[in-house]
């Protein structure tokens, strides 16, 4: 994640994943109209875009492999969404845009999808882009039991090729989220059969549709270089020679790179670092609107969070203002619904709890733990972020007797933790991969068909879990719309967890930059940049 | 000789086995589950499971270290979770690097210690002194990694004079790239070295046999450098070799700071993601290199001074 400032030196489980959903209403206006212009600092610069150079784009995370249906970590999901492209793409505002598809004819029953896919489109070897290609690839990605995103395709029950130019999939019951989860990276297209190589050598030089290609890739190295590919649907595009990629995981290091000129462009620039490099005449910084929401979670298994009242009593005490202000510096915005603004169906009126200590002691002499308690919280120790809204709570929470002792446990040793229900208050951070929301309404709510009951909490409310599900099979977007901002509103009032921020992603950019934009899903692309 | 040398070689392999012991032992007491780490947080736990079941980490303790060490007698060193590939192959394609930055700093910190104690015995408790050993202190207390982000603002970021971080793929470029890196990490041991020679020159200088050197006539450079030098030379001697197991462990925080792709980079990273073979691997290999160096240095300095092979 971009505010990763801090984080565990080195590799970091940035389980960021670039993707691409289906957005039928234009959910991605923001609040504030300042947020279009920080979405994209650079399009302002008008001129004819040049051709040639190499972008030098430092990055935190390097990849280690590849393959889209085996990734999950940024460093990969990054590099591959420049060689593989799925037949949707999400754009920097949050909407689902035809790609190597053109379009989709649906059944009235929903659950048969009719493909078209985008004629001329060639892989970079020059070979046309086929029907079988799509099925052989989507088919892979979703029987890969060892995927960490194949569960985005468990609608689908099969695909046929129809012709070379149109593919057929057939899904096991109406699924609204579909043609967002068609649009995560992990579908990208790669030729049949691996264009008859083994699946090794296939990716040690892996063969696309994207923008750019990689060959002798090797895990492990302090750089990858892509190159431009000739073949690109987009004529003209990409403006770029090659791109290249310095994966540099020390965030000091990375920042001071993009000052020395060193590299054009830097990912997750650490919050208190912005000001400086926008106070510098030849950066500016891009704060995107990210789908991702930080949270405090209760532990429900434990008798003291069971108890809503404590749970709203806390969360009426904490001022999301003062968190941001203490640990973000400005760049990210308080927390109110469990969507964050950027995602689709997000619910503006959903009620916020607080800041109020009057109504947060009148909640918990409601409880049965009206005097107070002693609690633990647990946070990964390695990001700053997380020490600073740790210590802000635990002064928030003091005035109500409730005395919290902060966990602070190396990256692994913490996710062992609280997977194992092993706390009783946790932090850390829910994203989207897709635009669609189904994914965090299911993951954060349905506590038995969600994978995480609800979301390591065990919250467990019949109303909620009923309403998740009647929005997966609902397409209509107004319906769909009410459905959603139903169940923000039931995870306000019942407080299974407290969303405290909505963090953007930070990008520090070279005034030479051209074309540079971040989706929600943390997904850039670069056959749009130029260099002046 | 070879007696002492004898002795010295059993102990050095005694250090690597029980560092290697403790290594494992540590990896396997903390918590946190490589197989998780890398499914990531939608897997189920069969997935984990069956991943476990992969890399052997469902077997009992003593079990997972034979089986350790029956893939090390046969050169095996494991094979990384997280990249897949041979930990051979990613020690290989790392060495040089943390090699280049440990020579570099060594010779930096020879460079920098000599002249420095030589000045500060030689004008003993003049302003020159005084100025050494206040700089040798206030060096004691610096962090590695502030007085590396300096270097850097100064010399790569404001003056473009070194690159600021990496060391780039040319040999010029990588001379220029472990310029600063092995500063920073000279200055770790410099202090202690310039206190450990400056008094051992101060003490040789007192000694009587010097003293006897002056009578006979023969000028004070040569007082220095032929006599009062060899003889202080020892215990330095000694002193580096022990410092060089420091400046191994420090390469962990200059090649962060530095962006540099070393054995020390790869440890932080591996210990974070519980990439056991990866840690395993590394942690003897830099055991290893340490206690080789132990050696050499503890043979010179007995070639150099009888009492020590004959005590």
């Amino acid at each position: 994640m971009s505010n990763l400032y801090d984080k565990p030196l080195s590799r970091r489980d940035l389980v960021r994943y670039g993707a691409a959903g289906a957005a039928v209403v234009t959910l991605g206006s923001l609040p504030g109209v300042s947020r279009a212009a920080a979405r994209r600092p650079l399009d302002a610069l008008a001129g004819t875009p040049k051709h040639g150079g190499t972008l030098k784009f430092g990055r935190s995370v390097a990849p280690t492999q590849l393959d889209p249906a085996n990734s999950i970590i940024a460093g990969d999901v990054y590099t591959l969404d420049k060689i593989f492209e799925p037949l949707y793409i999400t754009s920097p505002a949050g909407k689902l845009t035809p790609w190597l598809a053109t379009g989709y004819d649906v059944s009235k029953d929903r659950k048969t999808f009719t493909f078209h896919l985008r004629p001329g489109v060639k892989f970079s070897d020059g070979t046309p882009l086929t029907a079988a290609d799509v099925v052989f690839s989507i088919d892979r990605a979703r029987k890969n039991s060892k995927g960490p995103l194949s569960f985005l395709d468990g609608a689908i029950t099969s695909l046929e090729a129809k012709g070379t130019s149109d593919v057929i999939a057939h899904l096991s019951a109406p699924w609204a989220p579909f043609l967002s989860d068609i649009s995560v990276f992990a579908n990208g297209i790669l030729p049949a059969n691996f264009g008859g190589k083994t699946e090794a050598e296939f990716f040690a030089n892996p063969i696309g549709t994207g923008p750019f290609t990689v060959s002798g890739f090797k895990s492990d190295a302090t750089s990858l270089t892509l190159k431009r590919n000739p073949n690109y649907w987009q004529a003209g595009k990409p403006y770029l020679d090659a791109v290249e990629f310095d994966f540099v995981d020390n965030d000091n290091q990375r920042v001071l790179q993009l000052r020395g000129g060193q590299v054009h462009i830097s990912d997750s620039i650490p919050p208190a670092q912005v000001a400086s490099l926008k106070a510098a005449s030849n950066l500016t910084v891009g704060l995107y609107p990210a789908w991702e929401v930080d949270l405090l979670v209760f532990n429900e298994q434990d008798a003291k969070y069971a108890d809503r009242h404590v749970r709203r009593a806390i969360t009426y005490a904490i001022d999301r203002n003062a968190l941001v202000h203490a640990a973000s510096f400005g760049t990210a915005k308080p927390g109110g619904s469990f969507f964050p603004p950027s995602l689709q169906y997000y619910a503006k009126g959903t009620s916020i709890l607080g800041p109020s200590l009057a109504k947060a002691k009148a909640e918990l002499a409601k409880s049965s733990f009206a005097t107070g308690f002693k609690t633990s919280l647990l946070i990964d120790g390695g990001v700053q972020k997380w020490r600073t809204f740790a210590q802000v709570i635990q002064q928030q929470l003091k005035p109500l007797g409730i005395d919290v002792t902060i966990r602070a446990l190396d990256h692994a040793a913490f996710e062992a933790a609280f997977q194992k229900y092993d706390y009783e208050l946790f932090i850390d951070y829910a994203i989207n991969d897709i635009s669609d929301p189904d994914e965090m309404a299911s993951f954060e709510v349905d506590v038995k068909n969600g994978g995480s009951k609800s979301y390591w909490s065990n919250y467990d409310n019949p109303k909620a879990i009923a309403l998740v599900r009647k929005a997966q099979a609902e397409f209509d977007p107004g319906k769909r719309a009410k459905l959603y901002a139903q169940i923000q509103e039931l995870v306000a009032q019942d407080a299974p967890f407290v969303p405290l921020d909505y963090p953007p992603y930070i990008y520090g950019v070279s005034k030479q930059v051209n074309g540079f934009a971040v989706n929600p899903g943390g997904a850039y692309r670069l056959e749009d940049v130029w260099l002046a | 000789m070879k007696a002492y040398a004898a002795r010295r070689l059993a102990s050095a392999a005694l250090v690597a086995v029980g560092v290697t012991v403790g290594t494992f032992l540590l990896l396997h007491v903390e918590p946190g589950d490589p197989a998780r780490l890398v499914l990531g947080e939608h897997a189920s736990p069969s997935e984990v499971a069956a991943l476990r079941h992969q890399w052997g980490l469902d077997r009992s303790l003593p079990h997972q270290f034979v089986r350790f060490l029956g893939d090390l007698a046969h050169g095996n060193l494991g094979t990384s979770y997280v990249d897949k590939v041979p930990a051979a192959t990613l020690i290989e394609q790392r060495a040089g690097l943390t090699l280049a930055l440990v020579v570099t700093a060594t010779l930096f910190s020879v460079l920098i210690t000599v002249p420095l104690a030589a000045a500060a015995a030689a004008r003993r408790d003049r302003p020159v002194d005084h100025a050494v050993r206040g700089l040798s202190v206030f060096g004691l207390g610096l962090p590695a990694f502030w007085f590396g982000i300096v270097l850097i603002e100064l010399l790569a970021v404001r003056s473009h004079v070194f690159p600021v971080g990496g060391w780039g793929s040319s040999v010029q470029d990588h001379l220029r790239g472990l310029v600063l890196p092995g500063l920073t990490a000279a200055f770790g041991i410099v202090p202690i070295l310039v206190r450990s020679l400056r008094v051992g020159m101060i003490e040789v200088l007192d000694a009587d046999f010097v003293a006897t050197v002056r009578a006979k006539g023969i000028g004070e450079r040569r007082v220095l450098f032929a006599h009062v030098a060899r003889n202080a030379l020892v215990p330095t001697l000694t002193l580096l070799g022990i410092n060089v197991a420091f400046l191994v462990g420090s390469t962990v925080v200059v090649e962060q700071v530095f962006a540099l792709n070393g054995l020390g980079s790869l440890l932080l990273r591996s210990i974070t993601d519980r990439d056991f073979p990866v840690v395993q691997s590394v942690t003897l290999v830099m055991a290893a290199a340490v206690v080789v160096v132990n050696l050499l240095t503890d043979l010179v300095a007995a070639r150099l001074d009888p009492r020590i092979r004959l005590g």
